[in-house]
């Protein structure tokens, strides 16, 4: 992908990363890797995820106990750490989505209807 | 915590494998491997920033940190041996001495009672509000009202006693005992150790043949025997069986909560030696205990009981005239048995927590003073980068380590001493037996240490993350170190300890006031060269088998014993009373605090009329040599059969005749129309019978000829030690009766002082701690202006060149001293002002805010606060000018 690519994707706001994994994850487990390409999948490649940056977030979220861990094989028999949502991500996860949509619908209403 | 901790290797394992799986994914999509790679790396950005965040993110860095500030303030405390050992010692003191205190404070007035559900225990009260009596005595059917008829109560037991004589058993001696109903031991949830406790089967319309000894008797008088059971003594003349051994935590909740009741016998108050169980034979004289059935409140169980009341006294008029208003109350028992020990220990522990105040401020002071020194450390430090948040933790670090290296020496100390402060503090606190060092007191010491860590810490550690980088290190070692701020705070440090000190002060002194007050008042008799011995004459269940029935048998061993103690060599004067100064619990015990019904007086109904009964033999007053204002003392010819005569005294006289001769007048006891007036013959001066704290009861004395009575003390005026009569007393007494014990031999000065016992531990411990206070004062102050002194020796070399006088210097600083010695001591003479009357319960005589206090104690902090100032102050007149230039 070329750098003028990149630009043109939306940066995550602040705070966001940690809703998409868990939203990723309820397909079932998956490693970083896989999240990653998830959120970029599904976002129609709209949304640009620091690989590097989704490490932390996944520690973050796993010390919190939202998250499970564990080491396992990939589709492509490598070693990966797969994540799964805990229950306590699962209720994270309804609140989260409650919360940024209700926000998203406040900075619609703010915004007003898009112009043409 | 450990579990979740993971390995940095795992986490750039999961970044390698992911890296990977990116690699793999991109061949896919046609790229070659080193595209892929590079693309890869790109899109997860930087590695070891991703590495780094995890390392922080993660409790490493925390642990990391927190090992390394330990380690530093390890080898910074080394390095300064003599702070750190100050600073230990003085935090051991305060530690150990608040965990000594709470220790007692937690076993006494927080632990509920060591009993089944002790919630549900309540104290029962009769009262009868409209002649102001409470606790009065009662009869058996009242009893049977709280268990049958009130349904409030799972079980009930009356609860009487006192001592008794044990004989049959290696030698007599006089135990403790309590008379109990048949579910005492059941309602408290006791098990035995040996044998059983009281069962239906036992039940007696009198006393039990069966009794139930405690661990401490099993072990003294039978060897710790277990075949005791079915062996038997002979109690007060009456053959008992024991039938179980308590375990040895097992105490009596009553008022003889000493821990020292030997044995329980139980009774159904029904028979003799009990009143015929009848309305108006309401002198049973015991308390009442009770549990209340589960799922009721407090209030519920009252207003039941008051309902009750009012329908009792509907049902039988006659036996309760309308004016007592003869009701029942209940209180919670643990509130009853700690509650008048209550406000002293709250006193002890506000002393202890000012202790620990006082000694945090003056760490406080040392780190600050230290913390200046350290200022070039810290900026050097905040330029290489380290964070105000991190310096601030470091410090914190080092003082809460300081704090708990202080706190566990004072645990360990209290640990080691609790056994030497419980022989001190005074026995008649109740449940002492249960004080011991627990996980509420190890926890207690521990967040007392960490927060005293806190304390002492926040100030310096603030201070430092503060400090001026730049001025800091420009500064350098040569600087004043005491910049304006830094001296602020030391200031308003030194002041806050000089406030605490004040308050400390303030109430030692008022206590050791109430204390020499008491000590100094007049007790109406002269205790010295007295000695007093204790004898009980048994009573037997069976009348029949009294060995003292009626009048004349005891006359007869009262006589006797009054000649042959006058026989032993050295004594000069031998007198009966059945009330010995201080010992008496008799305004507790309603068969010494009587009725009186006074001759030509009619008896107004909401009068109480009431004096104390004291039985005294005829030279009682002669020897305790207490004055008589008018009339005569007894005689030997005042007995029984003549005309029977009474002395009162001059609290008496004066609530019963005010402005008139009560001598001739006639009064009588109880209201019984068909006993005999007594005829007053004397005024003696009051004797203060029931503690040198208690006035204004009054006495009425009967001549124990005409009416003698079971227990007694025989005084002896002598100028031999107690020690030197107590074998003589004892083999007189039992050459007249072999049976009967002899004790609590004491000299009347030792009577008196164990009477204060509680005041005068309270007083001396808040004493000492009151000159700790000021000591550790003193030391703040000399230390701030010594430090002073020493950072600016230079300007006092310049200003001593330019001109300046020796005593200019010496004012300079004694004033700075002065100044906050001042602040100090106005502020916590207003702090002491306005807590004082807190402590108005626990003074007697003197008032919270006593002038002679609040006077003596600022100025003698006040001169403290100038010497510890002068020293300093003159050592810097002794600054060599020139020494101290050229050193600059």
């Amino acid at each position: 992908m070329s750098t003028q690519e990149a630009e043109n994707r939306l940066e995550l706001l602040q705070g966001t990363l940690d809703l998409l994994i868990l939203r990723t994850l309820i397909f079932g487990p998956q490693h970083g890797q896989g999240i990653a390409r998830a959120i970029q999948q599904t976002s129609d490649e709209e949304l640009l995820v620091e690989h590097g940056a989704l490490y932390p977030a996944l520690q973050r979220l796993e010390e919190r106990g939202w998250l499970a861990a564990k080491w396992g094989v990939s589709t492509n028999n490598r070693k990966a750490r797969f994540y799964s949502l805990t229950a306590a991500g699962r209720k994270q996860l309804v609140k989260e989505t409650t919360k940024w949509k209700r926000l998203s619908a406040a900075i619609g209403r703010i915004l007003g209807p898009e112009e043409t | 915590m450990l579990r979740s901790k993971r390995k940095a290797s795992d986490f750039g394992a999961e970044i390698e494998a992911h890296i990977e799986l990116e690699i793999e994914r991109l061949q896919e999509q046609g790229l070659s491997y080193e595209q892929a790679r590079t693309a890869a790396h790109q899109a997860f950005g930087n590695v070891t920033r991703a590495q780094e965040r995890f390392y922080e993110s993660g409790r490493w860095l925390w642990w990391d940190d927190f090992w390394h500030d330990i380690r530093y303030a390890l080898r910074i405390l080394r390095k300064q041996p003599a702070f750190t050992l100050v600073a230990v010692l003085t935090l051991a003191l305060g530690v150990g001495a608040n965990t000594a205190i709470f220790s007692i404070v937690h076993a006494v007035l927080l632990r509920p009672l060591p009993y089944r559900d002790p919630d549900r225990l309540v104290r029962i009260f009769f009262n009868e509000p409209g002649v102001g009596l409470r606790d009065v005595t009662f009869s058996k059917p009242e009893l049977d009202d709280l268990t049958d008829r009130a349904g409030v109560f799972e079980g009930v037991s009356a609860i009487g006693g006192g001592s008794a004589n044990l004989a049959g058993v290696k030698k007599p001696e006089r135990i403790e005992f309590v008379l109990i109903g048949f579910d005492y031991f059941s309602m408290l949830g006791a098990t035995p150790q040996i044998g059983r406790l009281y069962g239906p089967q036992d039940y007696a319309l009198g006393f039990s043949p069966n009794v139930v000894i405690s661990d401490a008797l099993w072990r003294r008088d039978f060897g710790a025997d277990p075949n005791v059971l079915g062996r038997t003594f002979r109690f007060d003349g009456d053959p008992a069986t024991i039938i179980g051994v308590l375990p040895p935590g097992f105490r009596h909740p009553g008022p003889t909560v000493s821990g020292d009741v030997q044995v329980w016998a139980a009774a159904g108050f029904s028979a003799d030696p009990f009143p015929k169980p009848i309305r108006s034979n309401n002198t049973l004289n015991a308390g009442t205990i009770g549990r209340l059935k589960p799922g009721l409140t407090l209030e519920q169980a009252q207003a039941r009981l008051t309902a009750m009341a009012a329908e009792i006294r509907k049902d039988f008029p006659t036996d309760y005239p309308p004016q007592a208003q003869w009701t029942i109350e209940i209180q919670p028992l643990q509130e009853v048995l700690v509650g008048n020990v209550r406000p002293m220990l709250l006193v002890l522990l506000a002393a202890v927590m000012l202790i620990v105040f006082i000694v945090s401020l003056n760490i406080a002071n040392l780190l600050l003073a230290r913390a200046s020194g350290r200022q070039q450390e810290m900026a050097v430090r905040l330029a290489l980068g380290a964070s105000p948040g991190r310096m601030v933790r470091q410090m914190l670090t080092e003082s809460v380590l300081l704090s708990l290296i202080g706190g566990l020496a004072g645990i360990a100390a209290a640990f080691g001493t609790l056994r030497l402060i419980l022989d001190v503090v005074p026995a008649n606190i109740p449940r002492l037996n249960e004080v011991r060092m627990n996980w509420v007191v190890l926890a207690f010491a521990l967040l007392i240490s960490i927060l005293t860590g806190l304390l002492f810490g926040l100030a310096p550690a603030l201070h430092s993350a503060k400090v001026a980088l730049f001025s800091a290190i420009r500064e350098g070692g040569r600087g004043s170190g005491y910049s304006a701020r830094t001296g602020r705070l030391r200031d308003v440090l030194i002041v806050s300890e000089l406030a605490f000190a004040v308050m400390l002060m303030v109430g030692a002194g008022l206590l050791l006031r109430t204390l020499r007050d008491l000590l100094r008042e007049n007790p109406g008799f002269n205790p010295t060269h007295v000695v007093a011995a204790n004898i009980w004459l048994p009573v037997p269940d069976d009348p029949k088998a009294d060995p003292y029935p009626g009048i004349a048998p005891k006359v007869t061993f009262d006589r006797e014993l009054l000649r042959r103690m006058k026989t032993i060599p050295g004594v000069e004067l031998a007198a009966i009373t059945t009330d010995l100064p201080t010992t008496s619990h008799s305004l507790n015990d309603p068969s010494g605090n009587v009725a009186l019904s006074i001759e030509d007086r009619p008896l107004k109904s909401s009068e109480d009329l009431r004096a104390e009964r004291v039985r005294i033999s005829p030279d009682y007053f002669k020897l305790m040599q207490s004055p008589l204002v008018s009339g005569r003392s007894f005689s030997e010819g005042d007995e029984d059969g003549k005309q029977p005569v009474a002395i009162v005294d001059e609290t008496t006289a004066h609530k019963y005749w005010p402005g008139r001769d009560p001598l001739g007048r006639r009064v009588r006891f109880g209201q019984d129309p068909t006993r005999p007036w007594m005829t007053i013959v004397g005024i003696v001066k009051d004797i203060k019978s029931d503690g040198l704290d208690i006035d204004g009861v009054p006495h009425i004395y009967v001549s124990i000829f005409q009416d003698p009575w079971r227990a007694q003390s025989v005084v002896l005026r002598t100028s031999l030690p107690a020690s030197a009569l107590e074998q003589q007393i004892r083999h007189e007494v039992q050459s007249i009766d072999p049976g009967l014990p002899v004790y609590g031999v004491s000299s009347m000065n030792d009577v008196l002082a164990r009477s204060l016992a509680a005041r005068r531990f309270a007083a001396n411990l808040v004493g000492g701690f009151a000159t700790l206070a000021l000591l550790l004062a003193a030391i703040g102050i000399y230390g701030l202006l010594a430090y002073m002194v020493g950072q600016r020796s230079r300007e006092i070399s310049i200003r001593m060149a330019l001109g300046a006088r020796r005593n200019d210097v010496l004012r300079l600083f004694l004033q700075r001293g002065v100044a906050l010695a001042s602040v100090g001591i106005v502020a916590g003479v207003i702090f002491a002002a306005s807590t004082a009357s807190m402590m108005a319960s626990v003074l007697y005589g003197v008032r919270p805010h006593d002038p002679a206090v609040f006077l003596i104690v600022p100025l003698l902090l006040f001169f403290v606060a100038g010497l510890a100032s002068y020293l300093p102050a003159r050592r810097a007149t002794k600054v060599d000018p020139m020494v101290a230039l050229r050193e600059a």
